[in-house]
């Protein structure tokens, strides 16, 4: 579904971004984890075209997409959920959610897509009239993964969504991309949290500074010594 | 936690069922205002404030929906100005052919400022924005085969409204001004209550909340910008040529001067920025007040109730000085108001008379 190829990229001058190689498979959970300016989210921008790629093709359903334009990238299916909640703090959550659903390919199915988003997320159901920026972190999240599904994604692409969430909501935000997962969405998500992400995911990618340098099972890498090592303290 | 509902553009909170008709009954008020009464002063006053309104309005839509905080909207004004009032005295073009043009010029200018400076975010936007304004201004100051320099433009007749030879208005009077600064009101409050209530108004409060939440949701920044950008300019382009024509004269300083440029800004400010009725408050607010300080009133008013003997020192201090210190009071004024009312007087206002309206955890 996705296949990325010798991606180079760079900040300026400060080099980023090594040869990466990566893919995700329909229907798949692929989770790339790594430690902070490993190079983690920097890889999903250039997926979702926020930043220009030095080098390397990006592939979806065999569709070239480093030419694209962000907001074409979205139309093809590919959506990302921006790290740190990154919601409308004015709107209310039914207009937080609507903004996902004004591209064209999601207009119809805005009305089915809201009930999947209250049955995934009985809280945003409750607080639907609430302002966006007056609820609590967890409840952000959920919204900003909500406003995400509202686009119809084909391939969901989750930064950190488990940053600054209490342990308990941690579990619970994992739960429900397996849910999310099950319904038909393909996920690559990008974590700190090695243990539960490998844990949910089909297959794992291990970046250190910018390279790709382990990649296989989700449990697999979770029993391999090196992660375990380097990430788990074990 | 501060109190949002008032910038709560989609909330409901404006609109209860009696607004209509009171929307009507204000209208129609306005109306008949000219033929009630005939003071050319109080029509004057009353176009100053529909100007004021319109060009609040205007800039309301870039500025507060889009959130694009342009401090160069004297370049649409000043547009707007000088194309209607060249065409009408080098080449006898009547003025409301002109306003048309006036209006294309203005587009073409936002699109060269939207092209190259919705580029940049935060502060590099508002500086450049100025920057552009102020271009403007130089060169029309200095093209003076083109524009007449910093002599200006003194309109010397305003040719009579005709439609099919039949003379509808001609321009002696303040009435005919007084009508059509009122349907340029209401064709600016339309537009903006239209824009709100559109996909478009969505778009723009998404952009003015996170930029980028909403590239991720697919929303084209740039083209919705400059989309903002042109609704604004037009109507800018039409306060200023509607400014021209009233006044009669225009020079590079009245209308494409940055003092312009603020003073738009400062109307929506004041009144609450992103809001339909924030532009016409902060009129009310400033037209009457930058008049009063202007024309002395309020040092006589403190006579008046024999406060201080306008013979005192203190009288003949403030005889000699008041009328000068609008700017200063100005000043004051936007401190004020931004310290203490950060959603404007309407966002104030609404918050002391309203409960909160979102439920809270």
């Amino acid at each position: 579904m996705l296949k990325i190829d010798k991606l180079n990229f760079s900040y300026d001058d400060l080099k980023v971004l090594w040869d990466i190689d990566l893919e995700v498979h329909e229907g798949e959970i692929v989770s790339v984890v790594g430690s902070n300016g490993a190079g983690k989210s920097t890889t999903l921008k250039n997926i979702s075209r926020l930043v220009r790629p030095d080098s390397g093709s990006i592939l979806f359903q065999g569709e070239e997409i480093t030419k694209l334009e962000s907001h074409q990238v979205v139309e093809r299916g590919i959506v990302q959920v921006p790290e740190g909640r990154k919601i409308f703090p004015e709107m209310t959550v039914r207009e937080n959610l609507r903004m996902g659903s004004f591209i064209k390919s999601a207009k119809a199915t805005r009305e089915s897509n809201m009930e999947r988003v209250f049955t995934l997320f009985p809280r945003l159901k409750e607080r639907e009239k609430q302002l966006g920026g007056t609820m609590s972190g967890g409840e952000q999240q959920m919204l900003a993964i909500g406003r995400g599904l509202m686009t119809n994604p084909k391939l969901l692409l989750l930064d950190e969504p488990s940053l600054g969430l209490s342990p308990l909501l941690v579990g619970n935000i994992f739960e429900i991309i397996k849910e999310i997962n099950r319904q038909g969405v393909t996920i690559l998500l990008v974590e700190q949290n090695v243990y539960q992400s490998l844990r949910i995911a089909h297959r794992g990618y291990v970046l250190e500074t910018g390279r790709v340098v382990l990649s296989g099972k989700g449990e697999d890498l979770l029993n391999d010594p090196h992660v375990r090592k380097a990430f788990l303290g074990m | 936690m501060k109190d949002t509902s008032a910038k709560n553009v989609h909330g409901k909170a404006g609109f209860k069922s009696a607004e209509p008709i009171v929307t009507l009954l204000v209208l129609a008020g306005l109306a008949l205002f000219p033929t009630l009464v005939s003071s050319p002063y109080s029509l004057h006053l009353m176009i100053l404030l529909f100007l004021s309104i319109i060009m609040g309005q205007s800039w309301n839509i870039v500025g507060g929906y889009a959130g694009q905080y342009s401090v160069g909207h004297a370049a649409y004004f000043g547009a707007g100005a000088y194309t209607t009032m060249l065409l009408m005295q080098q080449w006898k073009i009547a003025p409301w052919y002109g306003v048309w043009a006036g209006m294309a010029v203005a587009v073409v200018v936002a699109l060269v400022v939207g092209s190259i400076c919705f580029r940049l975010r935060g502060p590099y936007f508002v500086l450049a924005s100025i920057a552009v304004a102020e271009i403007l201004r130089l060169s029309t100051m200095n093209l003076k085969d083109l524009t007449n320099g910093a002599e200006g433009i003194l309109a010397t007749e305003i040719p009579p409204l005709t439609i099919a030879g039949k003379v509808i208005t001609d321009f002696s009077t303040k009435v005919p001004f007084y009508y059509i600064g009122l349907g340029l009101v209401v064709l600016t409050i339309v537009v903006t209550f239209l824009v709100q209530h559109s996909k478009l108004g969505y778009y723009f409060q998404a952009i003015r909340e996170d930029q980028d939440a909403a590239h991720s949701l697919g929303i084209n920044l740039t083209f919705h910008k400059n989309i903002a950008l042109i609704v604004s300019a037009l109507l800018t382009s039409l306060a200023g040529s509607f400014y021209a024509i009233y006044i009669g004269f225009i020079d590079p300083p009245t209308v494409l001067g940055l003092d312009i440029s603020v003073q738009i800004v400062l109307i929506c400010i004041i009144g609450g920025i992103g809001t339909i009725y924030g532009p016409v408050v902060g009129s009310l607010v400033l037209v009457p007040l930058s008049e009063a300080l202007r024309s002395n009133i309020i040092a006589e008013a403190i006579f008046a109730t024999g406060a201080v003997s306008p013979t005192s020192g203190v009288g003949v201090f403030l005889k000699e000085n008041l009328a000068h210190a609008h700017a200063l009071i100005y000043g004051v004024l936007v401190v004020v108001v931004i310290l203490f009312m950060p959603d404007g007087v309407l966002g104030f206002v609404r918050k002391l008379t309203t409960k909160r309206k979102g439920e809270r955890s």
